[in-house]
């Protein structure tokens, strides 16, 4: 076993005299004694101990994973050692990180130089580098004739670099790795990067020492592992763990903008005159809002109503639409001090230094303890010890999702991170890679793969099943179409195939998959709201009603790239939304809220006073009196209108539609959307066969909606286990547009899709528009075709959260949670958004050509009705074929 | 279902994508885009090859079933499209010459008649490829550009493929809807029209009863010409009647 120690604190005395007199004398010239994370760090580090630093933003993580190794560094230079190699690999998933660190790594070394030549020496250079997707040819060349010691780099570049002949010659000897941010690696870009490490750590004469910084995050003893790869046998692998707990204070608070949200008219009006004064009271202020749209919004808003208070200089939005250029000129402006307010989506979440922030307004929830932190943290950087933050809320929903999020922040509750296992689109990438670098044994190639954390459970069919793709298997060779490598069976070898293979790799590269937008225009004033992926542009027609940024408006017209629309204010929503990808809340903080349900339920039934509940809402939830009072308030009217569903009930409230006779099971689940997927659908999926019809469905955070002919929920509900669910949820996906969209994003990882073929770069929209034909002709070759396969286990496994609903079937069978079902005439306040929110999919289970026949009836009756059945005038249809 | 013309009493039948002329014993369809796959391919889209043999299982169908009311085909009139390349492409040049032996091997070579689509830019072969075919005052034509001889008055029924139509049906609260191939029939210049869906067995086509294109001379007949067409929809057993174009949704 791979063993995991917690790191201990070391004296500021016994790292000093590890230090080269220029490097403690720059340390000290800048800073007076050592940070928690280095004292934590440093001289692990020092030491050639694997290293993983959990500390909050604004932390030293960064100087403390480089300390070490620039003191390493310019001991070897004043001695005039340095070889030609790179001495360690910093890897970040940020470009724009990057170059931070670029600058950050380059400063310091200018200026220990500088205290060199002081002193009257001369250091041998110390060459860092930068390498991303934007480095030019020639810089890529120079590094190659003359490599940095200090290799600044992204995934997919280190990925690029590592089957780089010329390169790799200078990576045999790496001695540091370090890996930023791994809290944003729980992803296939994560997945990705653990392989890559596998195949440096293969290739190397020395063990590369790994170092890992990530904000707060939980399981560390998991995260420490994804680090540094599992094999039994290898002790090099053993890791440390510095745990830096929140050092800064946090003084944070739930506003509401008006007294009693649901009553009031116009809560968003009230919303900005709070933002208005918030921003006033100081001097900087960052505001996430989660979605594009909201973000553009708010800083016009803003602008239009306070002319006086906010103009081009002092506020910005800033988001991943933006390019490139602009990103950065609003960081400088942000550094430099010269914004007021900062308003964006999720792009500033993370690492990137953007100088004194003095409040951070959420706007919304931010649907997970670990962002929230993350956010929040962003204030007082470095500067101010006390991380201020505001949640803004809009509904009661939100209101006591940011109030229970509060408490999980106040008392260290962190919601866990899962890294993807066994992704084999991934692994086909990977593998085709490793082959364009050297020929494998099969054996030496699997193993290499295992001691990666994502593959270290890779069985041998799913191994070979992607060799098989990558070979040309599943007599794809005939139509000259794949053939990526060969594998010899009898030698068990297997190696790179075509000339183009290495350009066919580089250009390829990555797992982000890309997507294309749609601007959304006002009809006809051409006012921009805001955008939509354009496959979501495809499937509307006219005058379809849809949701953006919280607003509904219906189609009118296409121009271009361009979507014109009308506000729409009468008509419900007839699209699905899940197209926004909306962050869902995250399982732990959903329990959360069902234990506080749970809780206010129990006083409720002791029939204790107002004044004892609310001041239990105070304690429990660290409210202030207004937001204690709502949420009395909308907890007082659910308990008096049926029950508080909670921790140990679930729901079900049966309700007719009157307006259009649409019958509907309103399901109070509180366990994020993510587990709600599996549910729904699994449920749909059993009482659509069970009727042969379609079910329509919608999901949220707190619950779904069913609505169809009929709905026997009871006999679905019985049939569901923790065992059979999977295999239920595999066909019911089957048919969903979700799964041929991930499956687009797989086929591309596993270069089914080329993005970049023959010299061109092909547009998404195009490839979008035809991946449906790829994952049809999948399907005729083989049900069991990996990529299909991996398809299927990113929807149930990364998108939804089929192990957590797992465990929700079985607390309902061992009786843990019961399940109540009501007629109602009106939904219940808890189930008032369920039903508003619109539907989300369609559980398709009636076939094709069964709505043929029904729609022919239903038409000819309607035909009929109105008497326009001259068609049998023209034509007389004499017999039946 | 068979379906008579009642101007002239040309008897027809619509089988799966095609139509059959009994008296005649003509088999027509049309827009096949053979070589669709390899386009895919080369805008980086590494699709395994399916189109030929659904294409070729699609008209063995229907000429079992023909044989099985022991009726008889004399000839097959491809309605153009028959390729997809604008320009040469070796792989679609073997696509195409496979399926043409497949159905010469069904009614023999003299008796396969190909119609020149817009998609027939270049010769793949020294087969002839004519703008049109006129039998016993039925026209056969691809649709994209108008000839006078199919307006002459002798004609009173023309055949067209094509624009690939296909309509979408939804129930009446618009959750669900489905594409359908479809065939049109009606009047346009005075004369009976049917229009053929595409042959092409990956899509359904363009949607046309609602919020799809009408690019500008696209076709010889526009889609405001289109409105008191019937549709027709085959399923596997029956032919579906479903009104006039302008009365669906």
């Amino acid at each position: 076993m791979t063993q995991i120690t917690i790191s201990k604190e070391r004296k500021s005395e016994d790292i000093e005299k590890t230090l080269h007199p220029f490097i403690k004398e720059w340390f000290f010239s800048k800073f007076d004694d050592f940070s928690p994370p280095q004292k934590y760090g440093v001289l692990s580090i020092w030491e050639r101990k694997n290293i993983l630093i959990s500390a909050p933003t604004g932390g030293t993580k960064t100087l403390t994973s480089f300390l070490s190794i620039l003191n390493y560094l310019v001991i070897l230079a004043d001695k005039n050692e340095l070889e030609k190699k790179i001495y360690a690999i910093y890897t970040s998933p940020l470009k724009a990180l990057s170059n931070d660190i670029h600058k950050n790594l380059i400063e310091p070394l200018e200026e220990i130089n500088k205290i060199a030549e002081l002193h009257g020496r001369k250091l041998q250079e110390i060459r860092v580098r930068l390498r991303t997707g934007d480095t030019s040819q020639s810089e890529k060349s120079k590094m190659a004739r003359n490599p940095p010691h200090i290799l600044i780099t992204t995934p997919e570049s280190l990925a690029i670099v590592l089957t780089s002949k010329k390169f790799v010659e200078y990576m045999k000897a790496v001695e540091f790795c370090v890996i930023d941010e791994i809290h944003s690696l729980g992803n296939k870009r994560g997945v990705y990067l653990s392989l890559s490490l596998e195949r440096l750590n293969e290739l190397s004469r020395i063990w590369p020492v790994k170092i890992g910084l990530s904000a707060t995050i939980e399981p560390l003893e998991e995260v420490a592992k994804f680090l540094t790869g599992v094999d039994s046998k290898d002790k090099k692998r053993d890791v440390e763990i510095a745990k830096i707990q929140f050092s800064k204070r946090i003084d944070i608070d739930v506003l509401s903008p008006v007294e009693e949200l649901i009553n009031h008219e116009n809560p968003n009006k009230e919303m900005y005159k709070l933002i208005n004064e918030l921003v006033r009271e100081h001097k900087t202020t960052l505001i996430f809002t989660n979605t594009r749209s909201a973000t553009e919004r708010i800083v016009s808003y803003l602008k239009d109503k306070f002319p006086t208070e906010y103009g081009e200089d002092n506020i910005a939005a800033h988001h991943s639409s933006l390019s490139k250029n602009h990103r950065f000129d609003i960081e400088e402006r942000l550094r430099d001090g010269k914004l007021k307010v900062v308003v964006c989506s999720t792009s500033l979440e993370l690492g990137i230094d953007i100088g004194y922030i003095d409040l951070v307004i959420l706007l919304g929830s931010p649907k997970a303890s670990s962002r929230a932190l993350q956010r929040i943290g962003r204030a007082g950087h470095k500067l101010h010890e006390t991380a201020k933050g505001r949640f803004i809320v809009l509904d009661r929903d939100d209101l006591v999702e940011c109030a229970v999020i509060q408490k999980e922040m106040i008392e260290g509750k962190i919601d866990k991170i899962q890294f993807p296992k066994n992704c084999l689109d991934v692994l086909s990438q990977q593998i085709y890679g490793m082959a364009i670098y050297k020929i494998w044994d099969v054996d030496e190639l699997i193993s290499t793969i295992r001691k990666s954390y994502c593959y270290s459970e890779l069985g041998k069919s799913d191994f070979f099943s992607v060799i098989s793709y990558l070979s040309g298997d599943y007599g794809l060779e005939k139509d000259w179409v794949y053939g990526k490598i060969w594998y010899d069976k009898q030698e068990r070898k297997i190696g790179k195939k075509g000339k183009m293979a290495r350009v066919i790799y580089m250009t390829n590269i990555g797992t982000i998959p890309e997507e294309s937008f749609v601007t959304v225009k006002l009809a006809p004033s051409g006012e921009k709201i805001g955008f939509i992926d354009e496959s979501f542009l495809t499937r509307m027609k006219k005058r379809d009603v849809f949701v953006l940024g919280g607003k509904k408006y219906s189609y009118q017209y296409t121009k271009g790239m361009n979507l014109y629309v009308k506000q729409e204010v009468a008509r419900a929503p007839t699209i699905p939304s899940w197209f926004s990808e909306m962050l869902p809340l995250s399982f732990d903080s959903a329990l959360e809220i069902n234990k506080f349900r749970e809780l206010m339920k129990e006083r409720f039934e002791l029939k204790k006073s107002k004044e004892e509940i609310m001041s239990f809402i105070k304690k429990y939830l660290y409210t202030n009196e207004n937001i204690s009072n709502e949420i009395y308030n909308y907890f007082h009217q659910q308990y008096e209108f049926s029950d508080i569903p909670n921790t140990k009930l679930i729901t079900i409230e049966k309700y007719i539609d009157e307006r259009d006779n649409k019958k509907y099971l309103l399901v109070n689940s509180m366990y994020g959307r993510r587990v709600n997927d599996v549910l729904s659908r699994a449920i749909a999926y059993l009482i659509g066969k069970s009727g042969n019809r379609d079910v329509e469905i919608g999901i949220s955070d707190r619950g779904f909606y069913l609505a169809s002919e009929n709905l026997e929920i009871e006999k679905a509900l019985s049939h569901l286990t923790e065992n059979n669910i999977e295999g239920i949820l595999k066909e019911a996906i089957e048919k969903t547009d979700i799964l041929t969209r991930r499956f687009r994003h797989c086929a591309t990882r596993s270069l089914m899709i080329l993005r970049n073929y023959k010299g061109e770069n092909r547009s998404v929209k195009k490839q979008q528009m035809k991946s449906h034909f790829l994952i049809s002709s999948v399907r005729k070759i083989s049900k069991e075709f990996p990529i299909l396969n991996e398809a299927k286990r990113e929807v149930l496994e990364d998108l939804m959260d089929i192990e957590n609903a797992k465990k929700v079937i079985r607390w309902i069978k061992e009786g843990e949670i019961k399940i109540e079902t009501d007629y109602v005439r009106i939904p219940s306040p808890f189930s008032l958004n369920l039903i508003l929110q619109g539907h989300l999919d369609l559980m398709r289970i009636e076939d094709k050509q069964d709505f043929l026949r029904r729609m022919h009836i239903v038409y000819t009756q309607e035909i009929e009705k109105k008497g326009k059945i001259d068609y049998a005038g023209e034509y007389n249809e004499i017999d039946g074929y | 279902m068979k379906l008579t013309d009642t101007k002239s009493k040309i008897e027809y039948e619509l089988i799966d994508k095609a139509v059959f002329f009994r008296k005649h014993g003509i088999l027509a369809f049309g827009d096949l885009h053979l070589g669709y796959e390899q386009m895919l391919k080369e805008q980086g889209i590494m699709i395994p090859f399916n189109q030929l043999k659904q294409s070729t299982g699609d008209i063995m169908k229907i000429i079992n079933s023909l044989k099985k009311k022991k009726l008889k085909i004399n000839k097959i009139v491809i309605l153009g499209d028959l390729k997809h390349h604008f320009n040469f492409k070796k792989e679609e040049k073997f696509e195409i010459r496979d399926f043409l032996r497949f159905i010469e091997d069904a009614v023999g070579k003299d008796n396969i008649i190909l119609i020149k689509g817009n998609h027939e830019k270049i010769e793949l072969d020294s087969r002839e490829y004519k703008d049109y075919y006129i039998q016993d005052g039925i026209a056969f034509a691809h649709g994209d550009k108008i000839f006078q001889e199919i307006l002459d008055k002798k004609i009173s029924l023309i055949v067209l493929g094509h624009l690939h139509t296909a309509v979408f049906l939804k129930e009446n609260s618009g959750v669900k809807k489905e594409k359908y191939k479809c065939f049109l029939a009606g009047k346009w210049k005075n004369k009976e029209v049917i229009i053929l869906p595409s042959f092409f067995p990956m899509r359904e086509g363009t949607w046309i009863n609602e919020g799809g294109q009408d690019r500008e001379n696209f076709s010889i007949i526009q889609k405001k010409n289109l409105h008191n067409f019937n549709i027709y929809i085959t399923s596997k057993d029956k032919t579906y009647c479903f009104g006039k174009l302008k009365d669906l949704n």
